[in-house]
């Protein structure tokens, strides 16, 4: 009866909860407690950035090299890019010379293998792979934005219980069928963090203080992508999301978030400019919604189907397998 | 040609006519509650609508038109009856 397809229920048997809704809340944390790093995986983590960071600041005295994005707020899949940038005193390192100067030293100091320097884009990058861990790196250069959103997402996880379990299992979800990638119109990193955040911002029994969402997670998954599939008026309403909490606006009321080519369009008003749509590059909302409705449907269905069955057919049987497909290293 | 095709049928859990009981919301939306000896406020000012981005309602009991073209049958997490009992 043992399915390796599904690693995370091995030894975590929930089929006798009594009520479907806890089964499932006990299966997300025992995926997310699967799919988080080891301390050793930390440690290798920590060890090679360090090993760069030093690198760089013997190349360049006054530059340092930070962490940000999923793994900053330790919100990344396994086997998830690192997002690095490096800020120097002058402000002067983002220009092509700079970018070749630094991809030869870490390729001389053995530090880099299978170096692509970037230098034409919008956001100029350097990504490779460091030979020992094998962790693929991208390294931009002279910006703050990302440090200063992963340092609001590290405020929001800490006074938001759920947030981070809810956010991978999206984040999972979304990879699965490939609807994570921005630049093909897919769901960014924070785009997600903020469809999550202001669910359980907005949801009626978390604002009256009315359950423990941790206690809760099943249902909450449920009610997040029955929200975001089925229901949310993508055409008329934008999300908001600041210090102070989530709420939603009318577009109607917010010309400059409205995509000019189409009504439908996910719409989240960047925090830190107004005027400015972060996730107005997921072209792809149709898809998204689709998917998103078609996780609810497999979720109930699968509730319905496992609430009518013998406690002997629910042995070693999962909820979330089909819906999440990891397919991932053992750990 | 299904005999049974005139019978509506009632789901015994909630009344409704929009499912059978085997197919129930009921059965995967249940929250597991804290002790509700506090004495609860409404937050008001935190209620807004998914369907036309107001405030003060929340986006099951909208009277503007539906956005969403998926239909919403037997009524979302997002509804004032959603609310805990002294709240609602
Ligand atoms: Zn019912
Ligand atoms: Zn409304």
């Amino acid at each position: 009866t043992l399915n390796t397809d599904y690693p995370w229920i091995l030894n975590h048997d929930h089929s006798k909860q009594r009520e479907i809704a806890d089964w499932l809340t006990l299966e997300i944390k025992d995926f997310v407690a699967y799919i988080s790093p080891s301390q050793e995986e930390i440690r290798v983590r920590n060890s090679t950035i360090s090993k760069i960071r030093n690198a760089v600041k013997d190349l360049w005295p006054d530059a340092d090299l930070h962490v940000f994005g999923s793994f900053a707020t330790d919100l990344y899949l396994p086997g998830s890019d690192i997002d690095c940038v490096i800020n120097s005193s002058s402000g002067d390192k983002e220009n092509r010379n700079c970018l070749y100067s630094l991809a030869s030293f870490l390729k001389r100091r053995k530090l880099a293998t299978q170096v692509e320097v970037i230098s034409k884009a919008r956001v100029p990058i350097i990504k490779f792979v460091e030979p020992i861990s094998q962790i693929h790196i991208d390294i931009s250069f002279e910006r703050v934005n990302g440090l200063e959103a992963a340092r609001v997402i590290r405020g929001w996880l800490k006074e938001t219980p759920g947030l981070r379990e809810l956010v991978l299992i999206v984040k999972q979800f979304l990879a699965a069928r490939r609807l994570n990638m921005v630049h093909t119109g897919g769901l960014g990193g924070f785009s997600i963090i903020c469809l999550v955040y202001a669910f359980l911002q907005l949801h009626p029994r978390v604002i009256s203080s009315d359950i423990d969402s941790m206690e809760n997670l099943g249902i909450l998954l449920i009610d997040f992508f029955e929200l975001y599939g089925k229901n949310f008026g993508y055409d008329h309403v934008a999300i908001s999301v600041t210090d102070s909490g989530a709420r939603y606006l009318s577009k109607e009321l917010y010309g400059s978030l409205q995509n000019p080519r189409t009504s439908f369009a996910l719409a989240i008003q960047d925090p830190g400019d107004k005027d400015n749509n972060i996730s107005r590059g997921s072209f792809n909302i149709r898809d998204i919604k689709k998917a998103f409705a078609g996780a609810f449907d497999l979720l109930t269905n699968r509730c319905f189907e496992l609430d009518a069955a013998t406690f002997k057919d629910r042995v070693g049987k999962s909820i979330l397998g089909n819906v999440i497909k990891y397919r991932g290293k053992q750990r | 040609q299904c005999p049974h095709k005139w019978k509506r049928v009632k789901c015994v859990h909630c009344n409704s006519k929009n499912h059978s009981r085997d197919r129930c919301p009921s059965i995967w939306r249940s929250y597991y509650l804290l002790d509700s000896n506090v004495r609860r406020v409404l937050p008001v000012h935190k209620i807004f609508c998914y369907n036309c981005g107001g405030k003060g309602h929340f986006g099951d009991d909208c009277w503007e038109y539906r956005s969403s073209r998926v239909p919403n049958e037997d009524g979302s997490a997002f509804s004032g009856e959603n609310l805990p009992q002294e709240l609602k």
